[in-house]
């Protein structure tokens, strides 16, 4: 492939191309000119790679550029492709690829918003990531600029919202709002009761994590850190990274962590997909399906709680292994729950599966077609019920999903009926993926030391599949024991970008389940109060108290 | 009897009714956020939640956040439009001092005050959510105001007289025959939207609207209009009671009254279990689902005329 790639890469371009090198069995790197980085994406795209997310980096330091990676999956071949060039500081000037590639519109307004990148073309240069308020000229993700950066606020100044379309009203949806689950907003057009367009305006709660993690930490706390960018899918990110750090330093794990990674990321699958499928029978109005799927949850965190000692952010995996091993007493336990999570998840989907007031509030909503899904290079099971065959756990098996079997389900009804129905059928899989696991465990070590300082400069590049989609991280290694660069791009990063065509000509109604049929990623915290029940007083907890109250039933779980 | 006693009576009756409604729509609320806890696996609030939401948004804040007489009246007219209709319904069969001086159409007229009162706080709250949600509940009204009217029509048909106690209680369960068997089924079947509850409570739609025509209230205001609810629904459980299922006639018009509560709390575990077992619709699904249930009605309607 790589030679392939190359011939027709110089074939077009001719002196732009810099070097075309392969790192490892799956991942080419290619290096162009700036002039020709556009055209090199298109080539890429040609020999049928998909487009995955983009990385700016300061290398200001080095050589006085901007750089920007856009990175491509070649699914039918497991291998990765990055395609990278640089622009001088003083003239940030690159070529977009969104008219090519629209999904590419937010990692290229995240590139300007953070490194003052800018993309010359791109339909919609808007701020995306940083505040309204944020001053120009500073770019937190360059190295000048400090991890602790609080700049001066300003007044009155706002989001401009695209203009409506004539003869619509404007409803706002957020910043809170019961059918989103963090502070976002969006501006639904309608017409009538028919929503004729809609604009975003998110990142309210940008925490910072990648400049944290990039001058703060070590490669050894990164992955709990990571396990924090989402309250549901903690391990996928923590795995991905891990997966990224040892790529780039070579490092090969043992194959009992491998496989208990395995079990960790199929249990956050379960977890994830039961509490998706009770939001959505709530988005619909129909909290009976909240109630039952949530109840059924609740067993798999009391499960995780006696495996990890968390109920959620399990903080298993490590860079270099995993961090508790599985005991036969526990494996036993992990049957036990699976076994009654799958008997009880299959009477409620027999219920919801001849609902047929269910099917009228799903089925042909939220269609869009498969020829749009490639476009907007959807992922995950939002993508799979549009008939779109891809899964990074088959495509590009990463832990121990080379050694275990399991079906894909993809539909091509198109609609939010599909991904509902595809989130269930995940959910049985992954069931008989955990039994798998269990049977086919290896024994032997779960952790391996990192012994060795990783080398500087190196790139790597990993995906997981998340139960919302596929999620990518893309590691630089950097001097100080910790990664120069880390971009995490979340599932929902890309699929949120397609939901306005989704949601274009169907009824307001249908905006909250069509909106969370992407299962939009949320993390939250909450506060903690205790009420008597016999009293009916009410007292809040202290953190210190909270803390111990924590360890004394840790205690008690240990026992 | 004299004049004197009677008209006493009567007037006794109308206060009768009208703390017979008020004690008991709460507690009836109360029976379907029960059922719908127990459909989901919940132990559910207590039976007098209700009364204790009731009591705890009379104690709060009125806040007008439009400052515009409507927004204010709107509540009170509400919930005094629905003490009308109470006051002059004859609850098992006996009728009020007021009845003599209603019909069935005043009835209707008094029904859809409340639902206007509903709509004017709406638009008068100037909330989008608001507006969506009064264009909800006004498209709503137009397709099952009628179906209720076709209901009373039944009763009116079969006795040739527009006097309530004639309408609701004059027809013998043998004198409805198939038409007023179909009519059952129609009150049974918009039973859901006479209450606006799941899959009806399109108006309300917590998840898209917000609580629709009464996002902006709060306080004593929201708790009129709560109760409001609460009569309203208890009046639509009550009717179907009170036309198609015959009294007992047991001499005691106490033992009556219990029968018909009761039949009526069963109705209240029928919508409780409904709710919980349907999502809510959209607006034009709704829409289609009135339209043959209204057609439904209008044939039973000409039945009853022709046979």
């Amino acid at each position: 492939m790589r030679k392939e790639l190359e011939a027709k890469l110089i074939a077009r371009l001719r002196d732009d191309v810099v070097c075309v090198e392969k790192t490892d069995e799956r991942t080419i790197f290619v290096d162009v000119k700036r002039a020709g980085f556009r055209e090199a994406t298109q080539i890429i795209c040609g020999v049928g790679a998909r487009y995955l997310c983009s990385v700016g980096y300061d290398n200001i330091d080095r050589d006085g550029t901007l750089a920007m990676v856009h990175t491509f999956a070649l699914d039918d071949r497991n291998q990765f492709v990055c395609c990278r060039t640089a622009a001088p500081v003083d003239d940030p000037v690159i070529e977009s690829i969104t008219p090519d590639l629209p999904s590419a519109g937010w990692s290229e307004r995240e590139v300007t918003d953070l490194l003052g990148l800018r993309f010359a073309g791109h339909p919609k240069p808007k701020k995306l990531v940083l505040a309204d308020d944020w001053p120009e000229g500073i770019y937190p993700l360059r190295k000048d600029v400090p991890h602790d950066l609080v700049p001066q606020g300003a007044e009155d100044v706002a989001y401009q919202l695209d203009e409506a379309p004539p003869g619509t009203k404007i409803v706002p949806v957020g910043p809170f709002h019961p059918s989103l689950h963090e502070p976002e907003h969006f501006a639904v057009y309608v017409d009538g009761e028919t929503i004729k367009g809609c604009d975003y305006r998110g990142f309210m709660t940008h925490r910072g994590i990648e400049k944290l993690c990039q001058t703060q930490v070590s490669y050894n706390e990164v992955p709990f850190i990571a396990e924090r960018i989402c309250g549901i899918c903690g391990s996928v990110h923590a795995t991905a990274f891990s997966q990224a750090v040892e790529s780039a330093a070579g490092l090969v794990i043992p194959r009992r962590a491998e496989f208990i990674r395995t079990l960790m990321l199929e249990i956050e699958r379960i977890h994830s997909n039961l509490l998706w499928l009770g939001v959505a029978g709530h988005l619909i109005g129909f909290d009976t399906v909240f109630m039952q799927a949530w109840r059924v949850r609740e067993q798999i965190m009391w499960l995780c709680e006696r495996l990890t000692g968390n109920r959620k952010t399990y903080g298993m995996i490590l860079v270099g292994g995993v961090r508790r091993d599985i005991t036969p007493e526990i494996a036993q336990d992990i049957l036990t729950v699976v076994k009654k999570i799958e008997e009880e998840l299959m009477v409620i989907y027999r219920a919801v599966e001849k609902d047929t007031s269910i099917h009228k509030r799903t089925k042909g909503v939220g269609t869009i077609t498969r020829q749009q899904a490639i476009d907007w290079n959807l992922i995950g099971p939002v993508a799979r019920a549009r008939g779109v065959d891809i899964d990074a756990r088959r495509d590009h098996p990463y832990a121990a999903y080379d050694e275990v079997k399991f079906e894909v389900p993809v539909l091509d009804s198109c609609d939010v009926w599909a991904t509902l129905v595809v989130r269930v059928v995940e959910t049985f899989e992954a069931i008989k993926i955990i039994r798998q696991c269990l049977d086919k465990m290896p024994g032997g070590e779960i952790f391996v030391e990192m012994k060795d300082k990783i080398p500087a400069q190196r790139h790597a590049i990993t995906v997981v599949e998340a139960p919302r989609g596929e999620s990518v991280h893309y590691v630089i290694t950097g001097e100080e024991n910790r990664p120069e660069r880390w971009r995490v791009r979340a599932p929902t990063f890309t699929n949120l970008q397609a939901v306005p065509l989704m949601l274009l000509d169907e009824q307001f109604a249908d905006f909250p389940i069509v909106m969370g049929s992407i299962d939009p990623c949320f993390s939250c915290t909450d506060r903690v109060a205790v009420v008597d029940l016999q009293t009916g007083n009410a007292s809040s907890v202290s953190k210190a108290e909270l803390d111990a109250m924590s360890r004394k039933h840790q205690e008690r779980v240990k026992k | 009897m004299s004049p004197m006693p009677e008209l006493l009576m009567g007037i006794l009756l109308v206060i009768a009714n009208l703390v017979l409604f008020l004690a008991l729509a709460p507690f009836f609320d109360g029976i379907v956020r029960r059922v719908m806890a127990r459909v989901q696996s919940r132990q559910g609030p207590p039976l007098a939640q209700s009364y204790y939401d009731l009591l705890k948004l009379l104690g709060k804040e009125n806040i007008d956040s439009t400052g515009i007489l409507p927004f204010r009246l709107a509540p009170l007219v509400a919930f005094a439009s629905m003490l009308c209709v109470i006051a002059i319904l004859p609850v098992a069969g006996r009728a009020t001092a007021l009845t003599p001086y209603a019909d069935a159409i005043s009835l209707v007229y008094l029904l859809t005050l409340g639902g206007v009162a509903v709509l004017l706080g709406a638009f008068a709250s100037k909330n989008i959510y608001a507006l969506i949600g009064a264009s909800r509940e006004m498209t709503t009204m137009i397709m099952v105001e009628p179906i209720l009217f076709m209901i009373l029509m039944m009763g009116v048909l079969k006795t040739g007289s527009l006097d309530l106690t004639a309408v609701i209680y004059g027809t013998p369960s043998a004198g409805f025959g198939w038409p007023g068997v179909v009519m059952i089924v129609v009150s049974l079947f918009a039973l859901q939207a006479f209450v606006a509850r799941q899959p009806f409570d399109i108006a309300e739609a917590e998840q898209e609207l917000l609580g629709g025509p009464f996002i902006e209230y709060s306080g004593p205001n929201y708790a009129l209009f709560k109760y409001y609810m609460m009569l309203k629904q208890m009046f639509y459980a009550y009717l179907p009671i009170a036309m198609f299922v015959p009294l007992i006639h047991s001499g005691y018009f106490i033992a009556d009254l219990a029968v018909q509560m009761l039949l009526t709390a069963l109705v209240f575990l029928l919508i409780g279990l409904l709710s919980a077992t349907h999502p809510r619709y959209r607006i034009d699904q709704a829409i289609r689902y009135f339209a043959v249930l209204f057609v439904i009605a209008l044939c039973a309607i000409g039945a009853a005329v022709i046979f």
